[in-house]
């Protein structure tokens, strides 16, 4: 028997007559441990919310068709910032604030503050928590799980089990702290980030790839029936860290066309794409790739700046 | 022609550049730096600091008589420059926070760089002093934000002639602030925090130019320029004495205070309406006595939300803390 239930754990007063609120999908099956999925902190970044209705969906037939493979619950928070989404704003509308920069929050603040401490307090105790996000709009990201070092050990095993392709681990940053990734696992929860695609799109591949990795992860945790048969899990993840990837930024500004296909291995010298000024027929630049490895990066939004990132790449064979 | 920071191309229009000014004897490392406009729309910083670079270029050129300037000194009136002609607090094309860049990287993203640029023009001035204008729903009374400072800092804070002086522990997470990043290169600085963002409030800019004038005059970097102003009060805050007061209500807020007023426990605050119904559905009073730091003039109010700052001679709990770092400038 699996209990669907569709809850509302945060409603906070707005100005005139309307109510900001923050809803959950919660799956109830047995008494195994409990799971969750997050996504939507960024009103800009979509994957996530279409990994949860994939998720739905699944669950939900489970509960038609095999209501016993459910041993413990599930809980799904696609929309953590509501207004965000429905204004195409990345931060929390009013506020200015990036609400993944205001964890672990308070319950007498402002409304991000309310936001962050509310979904917290809702996520205390699981056993493992998906915060899938979308790049932004700029960059387009391969399915990838990213780590700080602080907490490395207990996750990476967890991430490589996600039917991914990349595994990054990288060092701690102070202004990450504040992220509800950092306040869950260091509130013992453990909490995985997983970053895909494009922010304003969703790219239905690469949630199916997740799905099958989060299903893969929750029937190994044994919230599903170890003998629930699913899709094969068929990615193994490259592991990057700080030291084996590099970051290309534009030397100029004008427009970034590029000419390979995301996720691909390239050779040192490897012409990745030009920026053109859209003013003059001339090539003003010449992105090249100064070591050989794997575009795991690639920038989706043409137009540049001096600095703008257009690519990150995991070498394979140690630069020159 | 003025010197500048930073020289960029950008995608479709002109190159553009962040111009500074840099006064007084070249030869010599810079005594202070002024810097303003991290975010595009605090404009009082901007205008205060671009009006006192000109009187300061007069005084450079002999043009103020009995005036000397001995010392160097260098201005940004804004950093964010895009942001400012575009009204937009955020670096407008990537929508990123210069004020949360620093240290800042020469070959990382834009405005990385353009961190990387601001705090090589002035990490080496002996005194720096960044000003900020709180954001466009909120009036801070002109004042002195001092985060772990040193005995000479907050003799420096009181030489401003500031209303109010606000000490606070620099918060281990906000980190990639300029302030911030100034304290790593050690020398002494200063944050000051006056007005509203959005627009210009005339008084609080006299204010903010006479105290920079002060401060000039006690450095010793300019002579004979001391206003003949009778000594304002300075009033002191430690960082248990700002009483955020917010409201539990949703609706309208409206208030008839000044930024500057005294007030005792009970004193009203504003009232709270309905949004839809018009009815009133509360006052908010003070339940503190204090200085009037900060006042609200956003007149639309979330639950949650902010109303007024009281600076307070009595230090309270620790609640509020995690609150005011997540307003931090």
């Amino acid at each position: 028997m699996i209990e669907i239930r569709r809850e509302r754990f945060l409603r906070l007063e707005l100005p005139y007559r309307e109510h900001l609120t923050v809803e959950r999908a919660v799956f109830r099956g047995g008494s195994g441990p409990r799971v969750a999925v997050v996504s939507g902190v960024h009103g800009d970044e979509l994957e996530g919310l279409y990994v949860c209705h994939r998720l739905a969906a699944r669950l939900e037939a489970l509960a038609a068709e095999r209501p016993d493979a459910l041993r413990g619950q599930v809980e799904l928070y696609p929309a953590l910032n509501p207004l965000g989404l429905d204004t195409l704003e990345r931060r929390v509308p009013i506020y200015g604030v990036d609400l993944n920069r205001v964890f672990p929050g308070h319950p007498e603040g402002i409304v991000p503050q309310r936001l962050a401490h509310a979904t917290l307090a809702a996520l205390e105790g699981a056993e493992l928590v998906i915060d899938i996000h979308a790049s932004n709009v700029y960059l387009r990201e391969i399915p990838q799980v990213r780590i700080s070092r602080s907490f490395e050990e207990k996750l990476v095993p967890l991430a490589r089990r996600m039917n991914l392709d990349l595994v990054w681990i990288h060092e701690a940053v102070t202004v990450l702290e504040n992220t509800i990734a950092h306040s869950l696992n260091d509130r013992g929860v453990p909490c995985l980030v997983a970053e895909m695609g494009v922010g304003m799109r969703v790219t239905p591949a690469y949630a199916e790839q997740m799905v099958t990795g989060i299903l893969h992860v929750w029937r190994e945790l044994g919230v599903l029936d170890p003998a629930l048969e699913l899709e094969a899990a068929e990615h193994e993840p490259l592991v990057a860290d700080d030291d084996n990837v590099v970051y290309l930024n534009a030397e100029t500004s004008g427009m970034f066309v590029a000419c390979v296909e995301h996720w691909k291995e390239v050779r040192r010298g490897d012409l990745l794409g030009r920026i053109v000024s859209p003013l003059r027929g001339e090539l003003l630049e010449e992105v090249r790739s100064p070591v050989a490895g794997v575009l795991f990066t690639l920038r989706e939004y043409p137009l540049v700046y001096e600095g703008s990132l257009l690519a990150r790449i995991m070498w394979t064979e140690a630069p020159a | 022609m003025s010197p500048v920071l930073l020289d960029m191309t950008a995608p479709t229009r002109e190159d553009f550049h962040i111009p500074y000014h840099d006064v007084g004897p070249r030869d010599l490392p810079p005594r202070l730096a002024l810097v303003a406009g991290l975010h595009g729309n605090e404009l009082n910083g901007v205008f205060v600091l671009a009006r006192l670079a000109n009187f300061l270029h007069q005084v450079a050129a002999g043009g103020r008589p009995g005036a000397q300037l001995l010392g160097r000194v260098i201005v940004i009136p804004a950093v964010n420059v895009l942001g400012l002609n575009v009204r937009s607090r955020l670096w407008p094309f990537d929508g990123t926070d210069v004020n949360r860049m620093f240290p800042g990287y020469s070959k990382g993203e834009t405005t990385q760089r353009i961190a990387h640029a601001v705090l090589e023009a002035t990490a080496g001035a002996e005194w720096r002093v960044d000003v900020h204008s709180s954001n466009v729903d909120f009036e801070e009374l002109p004042q002195v934000r001092l985060y772990d400072p040193s005995d000479e800092e907050r003799r420096a804070a009181r030489w401003l002639g500031l209303p109010a002086v606000i000490e606070r522990p620099l918060s281990p997470t906000v980190s990639a602030t300029l302030a911030h990043a100034w304290r790593a290169h050690g020398g002494r600085s200063l944050v000051l925090q006056v007005g509203q963002a959005g627009s210009l409030q005339q008084e609080h800019c006299e204010r903010l130019f006479r105290a920079l004038i002060d401060l000039l005059e006690q450095l010793g970097i300019v002579l004979g320029l001391r206003l003949a102003e009778p000594e304002n009060d300075v009033h002191f805050f430690g960082p248990r004495q700002t009483f955020p007061l917010m409201s539990e209500s949703a609706g309208w807020f409206v208030s008839r205070l000044e930024v500057g007023q005294w007030l005792q426990a009970g004193d009203l605050v504003g009232f709270v309406y309905d949004g839809f119904e018009g009815k009133p559905r509360g006052e908010i009073r003070a339940p503190v006595s204090g200085l009037l730091g900060g006042l609200r003039r956003q007149p639309l109010l979330c639950e949650g939300d902010l109303v007024a700052r009281i600076l307070t001679r009595q230090p309270f709990g620790p609640t509020a803390d995690t609150y005011l770092e997540a307003q931090g400038q």
